[in-house]
Protein backbone atom coordinates (compact mmCIF):
# COMPACT_ATOMS: atom_id res chain seq x y z
CA UNK A 1 0.00 0.00 0.00
CA UNK A 2 2.77 2.42 1.13
CA UNK A 3 4.41 1.80 -2.22
CA UNK A 4 1.53 2.18 -3.93
CA UNK A 5 0.93 5.70 -2.62
CA UNK A 6 4.92 6.44 -3.08
CA UNK A 7 4.67 5.54 -6.68
CA UNK A 8 0.89 7.65 -6.79
CA UNK A 9 2.87 10.58 -5.13
CA UNK A 10 5.96 10.08 -7.54
CA UNK A 11 3.54 10.70 -10.77
CA UNK A 12 2.09 13.53 -9.27
CA UNK A 13 5.14 15.24 -8.65
CA UNK A 14 6.74 14.55 -11.92
CA UNK A 15 4.75 14.75 -15.14
CA UNK A 16 5.87 15.73 -17.75
CA UNK A 17 6.26 19.17 -18.50
CA UNK A 18 2.73 19.73 -20.72
CA UNK A 19 3.21 21.87 -23.63
CA UNK A 20 1.13 24.66 -26.46
CA UNK A 21 1.26 24.70 -29.52
CA UNK A 22 3.66 26.66 -30.89
CA UNK A 23 1.25 28.37 -33.43
CA UNK A 24 -0.31 29.75 -29.81
CA UNK A 25 2.49 30.75 -28.97
CA UNK A 26 3.48 33.18 -31.99
CA UNK A 27 -0.45 34.27 -31.78
CA UNK A 28 -0.17 35.18 -28.30
CA UNK A 29 3.17 36.94 -28.41
CA UNK A 30 1.37 38.82 -31.66
CA UNK A 31 -1.33 39.60 -29.43
CA UNK A 32 0.61 40.97 -26.17
CA UNK A 33 3.19 43.15 -27.75
CA UNK A 34 1.25 43.90 -31.39
CA UNK A 35 2.22 42.63 -34.56
CA UNK A 36 5.50 42.81 -36.19
CA UNK A 37 7.00 41.60 -32.76
CA UNK A 38 10.10 39.55 -33.17
CA UNK A 39 11.08 37.01 -31.22
CA UNK A 40 14.41 34.80 -30.43
CA UNK A 41 15.25 32.22 -27.34
CA UNK A 42 17.50 32.80 -24.75
CA UNK A 43 18.58 30.13 -22.33
CA UNK A 44 19.04 30.27 -18.80
CA UNK A 45 20.01 27.39 -16.88
CA UNK A 46 17.80 25.23 -18.98
CA UNK A 47 14.87 27.38 -19.03
CA UNK A 48 13.91 29.45 -22.49
CA UNK A 49 12.83 32.49 -22.22
CA UNK A 50 11.73 34.88 -25.11
CA UNK A 51 13.06 38.04 -26.37
CA UNK A 52 10.61 40.14 -28.20
CA UNK A 53 11.69 43.20 -30.17
CA UNK A 54 10.58 45.33 -32.87
CA UNK A 55 13.35 46.48 -35.22
CA UNK A 56 16.20 47.35 -33.01
CA UNK A 57 13.88 48.33 -30.06
CA UNK A 58 13.37 45.86 -26.99
CA UNK A 59 9.68 45.02 -26.04
CA UNK A 60 10.27 42.72 -23.57
CA UNK A 61 10.00 39.37 -22.50
CA UNK A 62 8.13 36.56 -22.10
CA UNK A 63 8.28 32.84 -20.85
CA UNK A 64 5.82 29.89 -20.25
CA UNK A 65 5.22 27.86 -17.21
CA UNK A 66 2.97 25.23 -15.93
CA UNK A 67 0.89 25.08 -12.73
CA UNK A 68 -1.66 22.09 -11.80
CA UNK A 69 -4.95 22.79 -11.70
CA UNK A 70 -7.36 20.17 -9.86
CA UNK A 71 -5.81 17.55 -12.04
CA UNK A 72 -4.83 18.86 -15.13
CA UNK A 73 -1.53 21.14 -15.92
CA UNK A 74 -2.56 24.58 -17.36
CA UNK A 75 -0.04 26.30 -19.60
CA UNK A 76 0.02 30.16 -19.97
CA UNK A 77 2.55 32.54 -20.86
CA UNK A 78 3.90 35.62 -18.93
CA UNK A 79 5.20 38.66 -20.61
CA UNK A 80 7.19 41.69 -18.89
CA UNK A 81 8.27 45.03 -20.38
CA UNK A 82 11.76 46.53 -20.16
CA UNK A 83 10.55 48.27 -17.13
CA UNK A 84 10.04 44.41 -15.63
CA UNK A 85 6.15 45.41 -15.77
CA UNK A 86 3.76 42.49 -16.21
CA UNK A 87 2.76 43.46 -19.52
CA UNK A 88 0.11 40.59 -20.06
CA UNK A 89 -0.88 37.09 -19.32
CA UNK A 90 -2.08 34.41 -21.54
CA UNK A 91 -3.60 31.10 -20.47
CA UNK A 92 -2.33 28.93 -23.65
CA UNK A 93 -3.99 25.57 -22.73
CA UNK A 94 -6.86 24.82 -20.71
CA UNK A 95 -7.41 21.32 -19.84
CA UNK A 96 -9.63 21.36 -16.53
CA UNK A 97 -13.16 20.84 -16.87
CA UNK A 98 -14.50 23.50 -14.59
CA UNK A 99 -12.38 26.74 -13.95
CA UNK A 100 -12.17 28.51 -17.43
CA UNK A 101 -12.79 31.22 -16.62
CA UNK A 102 -9.09 32.13 -15.90
CA UNK A 103 -8.58 32.27 -19.80
CA UNK A 104 -11.41 35.31 -19.93
CA UNK A 105 -9.52 38.61 -20.55
CA UNK A 106 -11.42 40.57 -17.72
CA UNK A 107 -9.69 38.22 -15.42
CA UNK A 108 -5.97 38.03 -16.77
CA UNK A 109 -6.60 42.18 -17.34
CA UNK A 110 -6.17 42.28 -13.79
CA UNK A 111 -2.57 41.01 -13.79
CA UNK A 112 -1.48 44.15 -15.69
CA UNK A 113 1.06 46.63 -14.94
CA UNK A 114 1.57 44.49 -11.88
CA UNK A 115 5.50 43.83 -10.71
CA UNK A 116 7.51 41.57 -8.76
CA UNK A 117 6.82 43.86 -5.94
CA UNK A 118 3.16 43.69 -5.85
CA UNK A 119 2.13 40.59 -3.82
CA UNK A 120 -0.20 39.51 -6.11
CA UNK A 121 -2.89 37.22 -3.63
CA UNK A 122 -6.39 36.26 -4.26
CA UNK A 123 -8.86 38.39 -3.00
CA UNK A 124 -6.81 41.46 -2.57
CA UNK A 125 -5.41 42.34 -6.00
CA UNK A 126 -6.62 39.68 -7.75
CA UNK A 127 -10.55 39.09 -7.71
CA UNK A 128 -11.23 35.50 -7.39
CA UNK A 129 -14.39 33.69 -9.85
CA UNK A 130 -16.89 31.46 -8.27
CA UNK A 131 -16.48 28.01 -9.26
CA UNK A 132 -13.13 28.72 -10.69
CA UNK A 133 -11.53 29.07 -7.31
CA UNK A 134 -8.71 25.96 -7.93
CA UNK A 135 -7.45 27.38 -11.15
CA UNK A 136 -7.78 31.22 -9.87
CA UNK A 137 -4.81 30.78 -6.98
CA UNK A 138 -3.24 28.22 -9.32
CA UNK A 139 -2.86 30.40 -12.20
CA UNK A 140 -2.05 33.38 -9.50
CA UNK A 141 0.50 31.69 -8.09
CA UNK A 142 2.42 30.41 -11.05
CA UNK A 143 2.45 34.56 -12.88
CA UNK A 144 3.73 35.48 -9.52
CA UNK A 145 6.79 33.37 -9.34
CA UNK A 146 7.16 33.41 -13.05
CA UNK A 147 7.26 37.40 -12.78
CA UNK A 148 9.79 37.22 -10.28
CA UNK A 149 11.77 34.84 -11.87
CA UNK A 150 12.03 36.87 -14.74
CA UNK A 151 12.27 40.43 -13.10
CA UNK A 152 15.38 38.53 -11.00
CA UNK A 153 16.65 37.30 -14.38
CA UNK A 154 16.62 41.00 -16.10
CA UNK A 155 17.65 42.67 -12.95
CA UNK A 156 21.11 40.32 -12.80
CA UNK A 157 21.41 40.40 -16.80
CA UNK A 158 21.24 36.72 -17.22
CA UNK A 159 18.84 38.17 -19.93
CA UNK A 160 19.13 40.63 -21.81
CA UNK B 1 -0.66 24.06 -4.00
CA UNK B 2 0.84 21.75 -6.52
CA UNK B 3 2.75 23.55 -9.10
CA UNK B 4 5.01 22.44 -11.89
CA UNK B 5 6.99 25.44 -12.17
CA UNK B 6 10.03 24.06 -10.94
CA UNK B 7 10.18 21.29 -13.10
CA UNK B 8 10.76 24.40 -15.64
CA UNK B 9 9.60 26.51 -18.16
CA UNK B 10 8.97 25.11 -21.39
CA UNK B 11 10.83 25.23 -24.61
CA UNK B 12 8.80 27.23 -27.23
CA UNK B 13 8.58 28.27 -31.02
CA UNK B 14 12.15 26.20 -30.89
CA UNK B 15 11.17 22.47 -32.24
CA UNK B 16 10.88 19.72 -29.22
CA UNK B 17 9.41 16.60 -29.06
CA UNK B 18 6.38 17.99 -27.76
CA UNK B 19 3.86 14.88 -28.59
CA UNK B 20 5.95 12.57 -26.61
CA UNK B 21 5.49 15.09 -23.38
CA UNK B 22 1.91 15.41 -23.67
CA UNK B 23 1.45 11.70 -24.08
CA UNK B 24 2.20 11.14 -20.51
CA UNK B 25 -0.64 9.52 -18.03
CA UNK B 26 -1.06 10.92 -14.78
CA UNK B 27 -3.51 10.23 -11.49
CA UNK B 28 -4.09 12.40 -9.81
CA UNK B 29 -5.58 12.43 -5.74
CA UNK B 30 -7.78 14.79 -4.05
CA UNK B 31 -10.49 14.88 -1.55
CA UNK B 32 -12.72 16.89 0.75
CA UNK B 33 -14.67 16.41 4.25
CA UNK B 34 -16.51 17.77 6.87
CA UNK B 35 -17.24 16.99 10.47
CA UNK B 36 -20.22 18.75 12.61
CA UNK B 37 -21.07 19.40 16.24
CA UNK B 38 -25.09 20.36 15.96
CA UNK B 39 -27.11 20.84 19.10
CA UNK B 40 -30.78 21.44 18.47
CA UNK B 41 -33.22 23.26 21.12
CA UNK B 42 -35.15 20.89 23.05
CA UNK B 43 -34.67 18.87 26.07
CA UNK B 44 -34.43 15.20 24.66
CA UNK B 45 -32.12 16.53 21.51
CA UNK B 46 -28.78 16.36 22.35
CA UNK B 47 -25.90 17.37 20.97
CA UNK B 48 -24.68 15.20 18.32
CA UNK B 49 -21.19 15.05 16.39
CA UNK B 50 -20.70 13.90 12.86
CA UNK B 51 -17.88 12.80 10.61
CA UNK B 52 -20.74 14.08 7.78
CA UNK B 53 -18.54 13.64 4.78
CA UNK B 54 -14.98 11.45 3.68
CA UNK B 55 -14.30 12.13 0.14
CA UNK B 56 -12.00 10.83 -2.49
CA UNK B 57 -11.45 12.44 -5.25
CA UNK B 58 -9.16 10.23 -8.11
CA UNK B 59 -8.78 11.63 -11.32
CA UNK B 60 -6.66 10.31 -14.19
CA UNK B 61 -5.47 11.54 -17.71
CA UNK B 62 -5.01 8.86 -20.65
CA UNK B 63 -3.32 11.43 -22.75
CA UNK B 64 -3.76 15.11 -23.59
CA UNK B 65 -7.90 14.37 -24.35
CA UNK B 66 -8.78 11.77 -22.40
CA UNK B 67 -9.09 12.04 -18.56
CA UNK B 68 -11.33 10.08 -15.80
CA UNK B 69 -12.48 11.75 -12.27
CA UNK B 70 -14.37 10.67 -9.87
CA UNK B 71 -15.67 10.65 -6.05
CA UNK B 72 -16.06 8.58 -4.00
CA UNK B 73 -18.31 9.28 -1.10
CA UNK B 74 -18.62 7.86 2.64
CA UNK B 75 -21.45 9.30 4.97
CA UNK B 76 -21.50 9.86 8.42
CA UNK B 77 -17.73 7.89 8.49
CA UNK B 78 -19.39 4.03 8.76
CA UNK B 79 -21.79 2.03 7.05
CA UNK B 80 -23.34 -0.64 8.49
CA UNK B 81 -26.19 -3.12 8.56
CA UNK B 82 -29.35 -2.18 10.75
CA UNK B 83 -27.93 0.36 11.67
CA UNK B 84 -29.61 3.97 10.73
CA UNK B 85 -27.34 6.39 8.47
CA UNK B 86 -24.20 5.63 6.96
CA UNK B 87 -23.86 5.84 3.02
CA UNK B 88 -20.75 4.98 0.85
CA UNK B 89 -21.64 6.08 -2.96
CA UNK B 90 -20.49 7.32 -5.80
CA UNK B 91 -20.57 11.49 -6.38
CA UNK B 92 -19.44 11.39 -10.09
CA UNK B 93 -17.73 8.94 -11.98
CA UNK B 94 -17.32 10.22 -16.04
CA UNK B 95 -15.16 10.41 -18.92
CA UNK B 96 -14.12 14.04 -20.59
CA UNK B 97 -12.78 13.63 -24.10
CA UNK B 98 -11.60 17.50 -24.55
CA UNK B 99 -12.26 18.22 -28.31
CA UNK B 100 -11.55 21.84 -28.42
CA UNK B 101 -12.06 24.63 -25.35
CA UNK B 102 -15.31 25.08 -26.30
CA UNK B 103 -16.38 21.58 -26.30
CA UNK B 104 -15.52 18.56 -23.92
CA UNK B 105 -17.96 15.20 -24.20
CA UNK B 106 -18.95 13.72 -21.17
CA UNK B 107 -20.09 10.50 -20.68
CA UNK B 108 -20.92 8.49 -17.07
CA UNK B 109 -22.52 9.42 -13.70
CA UNK B 110 -22.38 13.28 -14.19
CA UNK B 111 -23.96 16.23 -11.18
CA UNK B 112 -26.99 17.80 -12.40
CA UNK B 113 -25.74 21.09 -13.34
CA UNK B 114 -28.27 22.87 -11.38
CA UNK B 115 -27.69 25.48 -8.60
CA UNK B 116 -24.74 26.88 -6.55
CA UNK B 117 -24.21 23.94 -4.46
CA UNK B 118 -25.09 20.56 -6.54
CA UNK B 119 -21.75 21.32 -8.51
CA UNK B 120 -19.62 23.30 -6.30
CA UNK B 121 -20.16 21.55 -2.96
CA UNK B 122 -16.76 21.67 -1.47
CA UNK B 123 -17.08 22.53 2.27
CA UNK B 124 -14.91 25.96 1.82
CA UNK B 125 -16.96 27.30 -0.90
CA UNK B 126 -20.17 27.86 1.25
CA UNK B 127 -20.85 29.66 4.87
CA UNK B 128 -22.64 27.38 7.21
CA UNK B 129 -22.06 24.02 8.48
CA UNK B 130 -24.69 22.29 6.67
CA UNK B 131 -25.63 23.18 3.33
CA UNK B 132 -28.40 25.08 2.86
CA UNK B 133 -31.92 23.61 3.35
CA UNK B 134 -32.84 24.36 -0.37
CA UNK B 135 -30.10 22.16 -1.06
CA UNK B 136 -31.54 19.55 0.09
CA UNK B 137 -35.16 19.78 0.15
CA UNK B 138 -35.74 21.86 -3.75
CA UNK B 139 -32.39 21.60 -5.64
CA UNK B 140 -31.37 17.88 -4.15
CA UNK B 141 -28.24 18.11 -3.87
CA UNK B 142 -25.78 16.07 -4.43
CA UNK B 143 -27.83 15.49 -7.63
CA UNK B 144 -26.32 13.09 -9.90
CA UNK B 145 -27.43 10.79 -12.46
CA UNK B 146 -25.79 8.69 -15.65
CA UNK B 147 -25.78 10.05 -18.87
CA UNK B 148 -24.00 11.39 -21.82
CA UNK B 149 -23.61 15.43 -22.94
CA UNK B 150 -21.35 18.53 -23.55
CA UNK B 151 -19.04 21.09 -21.59
CA UNK B 152 -17.49 23.79 -22.49
CA UNK B 153 -16.76 27.47 -22.62
CA UNK B 154 -18.21 30.05 -25.83
CA UNK B 155 -14.80 31.04 -27.63
CA UNK B 156 -14.41 34.92 -28.19
CA UNK B 157 -13.90 36.24 -24.84
CA UNK B 158 -17.54 36.53 -24.10
CA UNK B 159 -17.51 34.74 -20.70
CA UNK B 160 -19.84 32.11 -20.98
CA UNK B 161 -19.47 28.36 -20.44
CA UNK B 162 -22.36 25.87 -20.85
CA UNK B 163 -23.25 21.79 -19.84
CA UNK B 164 -26.04 19.97 -20.90
CA UNK B 165 -26.51 16.58 -20.79
CA UNK B 166 -28.79 13.58 -21.42
CA UNK B 167 -29.30 11.91 -18.30
CA UNK B 168 -31.74 8.78 -16.82
CA UNK B 169 -34.61 10.34 -15.17
CA UNK B 170 -36.33 10.47 -11.73
CA UNK B 171 -38.64 8.03 -10.76
CA UNK B 172 -41.88 9.26 -9.50
CA UNK B 173 -42.53 6.93 -6.92
CA UNK B 174 -39.50 8.69 -4.54
CA UNK B 175 -41.40 11.79 -4.68
CA UNK B 176 -42.68 13.11 -1.41
CA UNK B 177 -44.12 16.36 0.06
CA UNK B 178 -41.72 17.58 2.46
CA UNK B 179 -38.68 17.01 0.26
CA UNK B 180 -39.95 17.34 -3.37
CA UNK B 181 -38.20 15.29 -5.52
CA UNK B 182 -35.40 14.28 -3.51
CA UNK B 183 -36.06 10.95 -3.37
CA UNK B 184 -36.60 10.61 -6.81
CA UNK B 185 -33.21 10.80 -7.87
CA UNK B 186 -31.59 7.42 -9.00
CA UNK B 187 -27.97 8.25 -8.36
CA UNK B 188 -26.57 5.89 -11.17
CA UNK B 189 -27.70 2.54 -8.65
CA UNK B 190 -29.73 0.25 -11.61
CA UNK B 191 -31.07 3.37 -12.75
CA UNK B 192 -34.40 2.83 -14.97
CA UNK B 193 -33.69 4.77 -18.14
CA UNK B 194 -37.63 4.45 -18.88
CA UNK B 195 -37.81 7.85 -18.84
CA UNK B 196 -34.70 10.18 -19.84
CA UNK B 197 -34.23 13.92 -19.16
CA UNK B 198 -32.21 16.78 -20.44
CA UNK B 199 -30.07 19.13 -18.06
CA UNK B 200 -28.29 22.05 -18.54
CA UNK B 201 -26.92 25.38 -17.69
CA UNK B 202 -25.55 28.64 -19.08
CA UNK B 203 -23.29 30.79 -17.30
CA UNK B 204 -21.88 34.12 -17.82
CA UNK B 205 -17.99 35.29 -15.50
CA UNK B 206 -16.50 38.21 -14.74
CA UNK B 207 -13.80 38.51 -11.85
CA UNK B 208 -16.18 38.41 -8.72
CA UNK B 209 -18.98 37.67 -10.59
CA UNK B 210 -20.85 34.89 -11.40
CA UNK B 211 -24.89 34.28 -13.27
CA UNK B 212 -26.04 31.23 -14.32
CA UNK B 213 -29.48 29.47 -15.35
CA UNK B 214 -30.32 26.30 -15.34
CA UNK B 215 -33.20 23.54 -16.36
CA UNK B 216 -34.18 20.15 -15.90
CA UNK B 217 -37.10 18.28 -17.65
CA UNK B 218 -38.00 14.69 -18.05
CA UNK B 219 -40.73 12.28 -17.47
CA UNK B 220 -40.63 10.26 -13.68
CA UNK B 221 -43.29 7.49 -14.56
CA UNK B 222 -40.78 4.92 -15.18
CA UNK B 223 -43.62 1.68 -16.11
CA UNK B 224 -46.34 2.71 -14.30
CA UNK B 225 -49.02 3.35 -16.54
CA UNK B 226 -51.00 4.54 -13.67
CA UNK B 227 -48.44 7.55 -13.28
CA UNK B 228 -47.90 8.31 -16.59
CA UNK B 229 -47.37 6.70 -20.15
CA UNK B 230 -44.78 7.46 -23.34
CA UNK B 231 -40.84 9.13 -22.67
CA UNK B 232 -41.76 12.55 -20.63
CA UNK B 233 -44.93 10.80 -19.17
CA UNK B 234 -45.78 12.98 -15.74
CA UNK B 235 -42.57 15.13 -16.30
CA UNK B 236 -40.76 16.98 -13.62
CA UNK B 237 -39.68 20.47 -15.00
CA UNK B 238 -37.59 22.73 -12.97
CA UNK B 239 -36.04 25.99 -14.11
CA UNK B 240 -33.14 28.07 -11.66
CA UNK B 241 -31.54 30.76 -11.42
CA UNK B 242 -28.19 31.88 -9.65
CA UNK B 243 -26.20 34.85 -9.11
CA UNK B 244 -22.81 35.34 -7.02
CA UNK B 245 -21.02 38.49 -6.28
CA UNK B 246 -17.35 38.61 -4.50
CA UNK B 247 -16.52 42.64 -4.14
CA UNK B 248 -13.36 42.98 -1.37
CA UNK B 249 -14.83 42.28 1.88
CA UNK B 250 -18.44 41.75 0.67
CA UNK B 251 -19.98 38.55 -0.95
CA UNK B 252 -23.41 37.82 -2.33
CA UNK B 253 -25.25 34.96 -3.41
CA UNK B 254 -28.87 33.92 -4.02
CA UNK B 255 -30.54 31.06 -5.76
CA UNK B 256 -34.36 30.95 -6.74
CA UNK B 257 -36.02 27.28 -8.20
CA UNK B 258 -38.82 26.46 -9.70
CA UNK B 259 -40.31 22.94 -9.48
CA UNK B 260 -43.50 21.37 -11.77
CA UNK B 261 -44.91 18.81 -11.14
CA UNK B 262 -47.89 18.36 -13.72
CA UNK B 263 -49.29 15.23 -13.36
CA UNK B 264 -48.75 15.34 -9.19
CA UNK B 265 -52.29 14.41 -8.63
CA UNK B 266 -51.65 10.96 -10.65
CA UNK B 267 -48.26 10.35 -8.68
CA UNK B 268 -50.18 11.02 -5.31
CA UNK B 269 -53.20 8.46 -6.35
CA UNK B 270 -50.82 6.06 -7.18
CA UNK B 271 -48.14 6.24 -4.25
CA UNK B 272 -50.23 7.66 -1.33
CA UNK B 273 -48.24 11.02 -1.26
CA UNK B 274 -49.31 14.12 -1.33
CA UNK B 275 -46.34 15.66 -3.62
CA UNK B 276 -46.95 19.61 -4.53
CA UNK B 277 -47.90 20.43 -7.72
CA UNK B 278 -45.17 23.44 -7.20
CA UNK B 279 -42.12 23.27 -5.71
CA UNK B 280 -40.61 26.76 -5.27
CA UNK B 281 -38.10 29.10 -3.75
CA UNK B 282 -34.74 30.55 -3.12
CA UNK B 283 -32.45 31.91 -0.46
CA UNK B 284 -30.09 34.80 -0.75
CA UNK B 285 -27.04 35.76 1.68
CA UNK B 286 -24.65 38.17 2.26
CA UNK B 287 -21.58 37.94 3.79
CA UNK B 288 -18.50 39.91 5.22
CA UNK B 289 -14.95 39.43 5.88
CA UNK B 290 -14.51 41.09 9.32
CA UNK B 291 -10.63 40.54 9.25
CA UNK B 292 -10.80 43.22 6.48
CA UNK B 293 -11.32 45.81 9.14
CA UNK B 294 -8.24 44.58 11.25
CA UNK B 295 -5.93 43.05 9.39
CA UNK B 296 -6.67 43.99 5.88
CA UNK B 297 -3.40 42.60 4.43
CA UNK B 298 -4.14 39.34 5.54
CA UNK B 299 -5.38 36.97 2.71
CA UNK B 300 -7.25 34.77 5.63
CA UNK B 301 -10.75 35.38 5.82
CA UNK B 302 -13.51 35.60 8.83
CA UNK B 303 -16.76 35.29 7.04
CA UNK B 304 -19.75 36.76 9.37
CA UNK B 305 -22.89 35.71 6.82
CA UNK B 306 -26.73 35.76 7.10
CA UNK B 307 -29.10 33.59 5.02
CA UNK B 308 -32.54 33.65 4.71
CA UNK B 309 -34.40 30.67 3.09
CA UNK B 310 -38.16 30.27 2.06
CA UNK B 311 -39.29 27.96 -0.08
CA UNK B 312 -42.32 25.78 -0.28
CA UNK B 313 -42.23 21.93 -1.63
CA UNK B 314 -45.89 22.44 -1.49
CA UNK B 315 -46.31 26.07 -3.35
CA UNK B 316 -49.16 24.28 -5.19
CA UNK B 317 -51.03 21.22 -4.14
CA UNK B 318 -52.97 19.44 -7.03
CA UNK B 319 -56.66 18.49 -6.00
CA UNK B 320 -57.22 16.39 -3.10
CA UNK B 321 -54.04 17.42 -1.19
CA UNK B 322 -54.64 19.68 1.62
CA UNK B 323 -51.21 22.41 1.79
CA UNK B 324 -49.37 21.57 5.08
CA UNK B 325 -48.09 25.15 5.70
CA UNK B 326 -45.27 23.68 8.15
CA UNK B 327 -43.97 23.04 4.92
CA UNK B 328 -43.74 26.54 3.79
CA UNK B 329 -40.15 27.11 5.46
CA UNK B 330 -38.58 29.86 6.24
CA UNK B 331 -34.68 29.62 7.95
CA UNK B 332 -32.37 31.96 8.79
CA UNK B 333 -28.62 30.99 9.11
CA UNK B 334 -26.22 33.18 10.74
CA UNK B 335 -22.38 33.02 11.69
CA UNK B 336 -18.64 32.81 11.50
CA UNK B 337 -16.48 31.18 8.50
CA UNK B 338 -12.76 31.48 9.43
CA UNK B 339 -10.94 30.66 6.64
CA UNK B 340 -6.76 30.13 7.38
CA UNK B 341 -6.40 29.54 3.82
CA UNK B 342 -8.84 29.35 1.12
CA UNK B 343 -9.30 25.44 1.38
CA UNK B 344 -9.98 25.02 4.62
CA UNK B 345 -12.93 26.56 7.16
CA UNK B 346 -13.83 26.47 10.60
CA UNK B 347 -17.62 27.26 11.19
CA UNK B 348 -19.81 28.17 13.62
CA UNK B 349 -23.48 29.24 13.06
CA UNK B 350 -26.82 29.70 14.51
CA UNK B 351 -30.10 28.74 12.33
CA UNK B 352 -33.93 29.56 13.04
CA UNK B 353 -35.99 26.76 11.19
CA UNK B 354 -39.28 28.69 11.36
CA UNK B 355 -42.47 27.70 8.99
CA UNK B 356 -45.67 29.22 8.05
CA UNK B 357 -48.15 27.26 10.04
CA UNK B 358 -45.63 27.98 13.05
CA UNK B 359 -45.59 24.55 14.43
CA UNK B 360 -42.77 22.34 14.81
CA UNK B 361 -40.21 25.32 14.71
CA UNK B 362 -36.84 24.52 16.26
CA UNK B 363 -33.64 26.40 16.35
CA UNK B 364 -29.91 24.98 16.20
CA UNK B 365 -25.98 25.68 17.16
CA UNK B 366 -23.74 23.83 14.57
CA UNK B 367 -19.97 23.80 14.35
CA UNK B 368 -17.96 22.66 11.99
CA UNK B 369 -14.81 21.99 10.67
CA UNK B 370 -13.90 21.32 6.32
CA UNK B 371 -11.17 20.98 4.28
CA UNK B 372 -10.76 20.44 0.05
CA UNK B 373 -7.25 19.63 -1.78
Amino acid sequence: MSIALALLLLAVQTPAAPAAPPAKVAASIARVFGAGARADTLRVDTVSVLRVSRADSLLGFAAIGNVLGKDQPITFLVAIDPADRLKDVDILVYREPYGGEVAYEPWRRQFRGKTADDSLRVGKEIRSISGATISVHAVTLGVRRMLAQLTAWHQSGAIR
Amino acid sequence: MRTLLGLGFLVLIAPCPLQNLAAQERTTVGGYGEVHYTNPTGPKTPAVVNLARFVVYLAHSFDDRLAFRSELEVEDAKVEGGKPGGEVGLEQAYLDYRLADWITLRTGLVLAPVGIINETHEPPTFNGVERPGFDHDVIPTTWREIGVGAVGTIPGGSGLAYRVYLVNGLRADGLSAAEGIREGRQEGRQASFANPSFTGRLEWARPGVKIGGSFWYGGTADTNAAVGTGTFGAPVALVSADARYDSGPFALRAVVANISVSDAQAINAAYGRAVGGRIAGGYVEGGYNLLHLVAPGSSQKLNAFLRHERYDTQASVPAGVTRDRTLARRITTFGLTYKPTWNTAFKGDYQLLRNAAGAGEFEVLSLGMGYQF
